[in-house]
């Protein structure tokens, strides 16, 4: 599809294909770039499904949040001119997302990364990934002790092209910087949590950690970390059984587990707010695997964001619409989400916009009507809708960058499941901690 | 003298005796190849712990258990002991090869992949070696260079190997017909790929890596899309 608008003149064709050149390794973008020509007629598919899936919305909203590559190949393409319509819409659906590796790059990347090959390590390694991974893929194997693990690889020097990637990026967005539309401060939020996410003994200690916080969630498991098979590009742990969301969706669930799953993806939410202070902060849904009896595996801790403001009483205040309380109540509001430097006029519009979506997420009513109905795109709508708003009225917080992320993540994978929930049931269950039912 | 003597008295006349010979012949030859073998690897060990530069003739005749007169009767400059270096990857790559079953369906990037980087694996442990043999066969006079007529067989045999593989995907329609110009461009491509390879310094060679996958990837994708006629 995207070749086929590739200009006629064979000089343009040779310039598109030294540019091609250019960013061979030296561009995380480049890869992207690539792939736009290399899979297109994937893409396309990809694209059609998108469009007749319930997740349109979901796609729509993630796309303003994703990572300095969709930005930079915005940029690139309103500043240079050179891509069609086409490869700028292709551009902006840019994910996480590493060139694939045939199964001799996987085997040599290991070698590269843990010092020996495959086969002299596991007792089995399936060559063909079953997974794709943020900046790489997972391989099936079995080790010489006989455990079922998942071995994610990273695509090679990924991360130095995203480096180069943020210095462009940085450079590009001088404009945005001197006008205060894009303040320094969000790139290196977002620069410090993906350059995190292709540290994979960050994401093993991630794991560590999570594993021990949640272990009193019973239907819950987290992958466990094969330590002595873990490089910083390669990460061994444990088989996690169960149906990515996408797949287990397809199997057409019973209402009465979609609601159980959703309850449950909300408790861990609040919990991990409330009371763990971090967050899983990738929501893809290829991140939940879950079992027809409502069991949650959760993979993936690339993307944990450690959350340095006080975001349990801001929730409380949420849920208590606190600042409806007077002025004061309303400025403690306001500077627990945008510090005291805030215009605090603008921010006061924004806080109905925030009491929408609150209205939405808690209904203050009881019975069958305080059942919150997530199939309905309500709450997406708003969201976006307050997303936008922040951005125009430069009320940007780099500590909301991954913390939104997960949120909208959750809500969209919330949709997807179609549950219903009794928010504030789960909600209290979390801030009034009391004995967890054990299942 | 006494060699060329004994030569001369078991020459014509001993024709009848013709096994024999043949066994002693390439008895000897097994010998030779296999003292020649047993000079490299003592080589190669020296030049990994005491540098290319700080090891000398004497020391390695010395490690390989040989008079280092015998050892300049082998190799008469570093850079014959160069040659012979890539004599036997070229072996080892062409029987490693044959040696592989599920690598010989894989798609022709990917075959590709994998005997560049059986190469540059076979280099990894004597970089300090191949870096400054590289630079001396940039030298017009030097042995190892490409136009040499020392160096020819090496690179023949090589671009024969890479020939018949894309020969191969040529039959089975993986790629257009290149002619005898896709093993050369194979041939620079390998050439292009050790320089990069030399030059990096990432943790575990990343970035030579990338840029082998990504260049064989674009490279098979444009041959075919048709090249220039990319339609």
């Amino acid at each position: 599809m995207v070749n086929e608008e590739l200009p006629e003149g064979v000089f343009l064709r040779g310039f598109r294909l030294g540019k091609l050149g250019v960013s061979l390794t030296g561009s995380y973008l480049g890869y992207q770039i690539q792939n736009l020509f290399l899979h297109g007629e994937k893409k396309l598919e990809k694209g059609r499904s998108f469009r007749h899936g319930a997740s349109r919305q979901l796609r729509k909203e993630l796309e303003r949040l994703k990572g300095p590559v969709m930005k930079l190949g915005q940029i690139l393409s309103t500043q240079t001119q050179t891509f069609s319509d086409e490869t700028i819409r292709e551009l902006a659906k840019l994910q996480m997302q590493a060139p694939g590796m045939h199964p001799t790059l996987a085997r040599a990347q290991f070698k590269s990364s843990c010092g020996k090959y495959p086969e002299e390590v596991f007792r089995v390694f399936e060559p063909e990934p079953f997974a794709a991974a943020s900046l790489g893929q997972v391989h099936r194997a079995i080790t010489k002790h006989g455990e079922k693990v998942a071995v994610k690889i990273q695509y090679p020097a990924i991360r130095e092209a995203m480096e180069n990637d943020f210095k462009l990026l940085r450079s590009a967005m001088l404009p945005g910087r001197i006008t205060g539309h894009f303040p320094v401060a969000i790139v290196d939020e977002i620069q410090r949590g993906f350059s995190e996410e292709t540290d994979y003994l960050k994401e093993a200690a991630n794991l560590d950690f999570f594993r021990e916080r949640l272990a009193l969630f019973s239907y819950l498991a987290i992958p466990a970390v094969h330590r002595d098979l873990t490089t910083d590009r390669v990460l061994t742990m444990s088989f996690i059984e169960g149906a990515p969301a996408p797949d287990f969706l397809a199997s057409n669930p019973s209402q009465s587990v979609r609601d159980l799953i959703g309850s449950r993806l909300l408790e861990l939410y609040y919990f991990q707010v409330q009371q763990v202070q971090a967050l899983h902060a990738d929501h893809h849904p290829g991140n939940y695997l879950f079992k027809p009896d409502g069991q949650i595996g959760l993979v993936d801790f690339g993307c944990v964001k450690r959350l340095s403001f006080d975001v349990a009483e801001l929730s409380r205040c949420c849920v208590a619409r606190s600042w409806k309380q007077g002025k004061a109540q309303a400025e403690h509001v306001i500077r627990l989400i945008w510090g005291k430097q805030v215009p605090f006029k603008q921010a006061r519009d924004m806080l109905s916009s925030v009491e929408e979506g609150v209205d939405v997420l808690f209904p203050m009513k009881t019975g069958a009507a305080a059942i919150v109905d997530f199939g309905k795109p309500d709450l997406l709508k708003i969201f976006g809708r307050n997303l936008r708003q922040v951005l125009r009225h430069k009320l940007t917080n780099p500590e909301f960058a991954f913390l939104s992320r997960a949120e909208l993540g959750l809500y969209g994978l919330l949709h997807q499941l179609k549950s219903r929930v009794n928010t504030l049931e789960v909600w209290e269950g979390i801030v009034e901690p009391r004995q967890r039912r054990k299942t | 003298m006494s060699f060329l003597n004994m030569r001369k008295k078991s020459g014509p006349a001993h024709k009848k005796a013709k096994p024999g010979r043949q066994k002693t012949a390439s008895r000897r030859k097994e010998k030779k190849e296999h003292t020649k073998a047993e000079i490299l690897a003592a080589a190669l060990q020296l030049f990994q712990t005491k540098g290319v530069g700080n090891t000398t003739a004497k020391e390695i005749a010395t490690k390989a258990g040989i008079a280092e007169g015998t050892f300049f009767n082998y190799f008469p400059t570093k850079e014959d002991l160069a040659l012979y270096f890539f004599q036997k990857g070229i072996d080892d790559l062409i029987q490693w090869y044959d040696r592989q079953g599920s690598l010989k369906q894989a798609p022709i990037e990917e075959k590709l992949f994998a005997i560049i980087h059986r190469q540059l694996e076979q280099l990894k442990p004597y970089e300090d070696f191949i870096g400054s043999v590289f630079f001396r066969s940039l030298e017009p006079r030097s042995k190892l260079n490409a136009l040499s007529f020392e160096s020819q067989e090496n690179r023949l045999r090589y671009l024969r190997f890479i020939d018949g593989l894309l020969k191969e995907a040529i039959q089975r329609g993986e790629i257009p017909d290149v002619g005898r110009l896709g093993a050369y461009g194979v041939g620079l491509f390998y050439m292009g790929i050790v320089t990069f390879w030399l030059h990096d310094m990432s943790h575990g060679k990343q970035k030579t890596l990338a840029l082998l996958d990504r260049s064989l990837v674009v490279a098979t994708r444009f041959l075919r899309k048709g090249g220039w006629e990319w339609k």
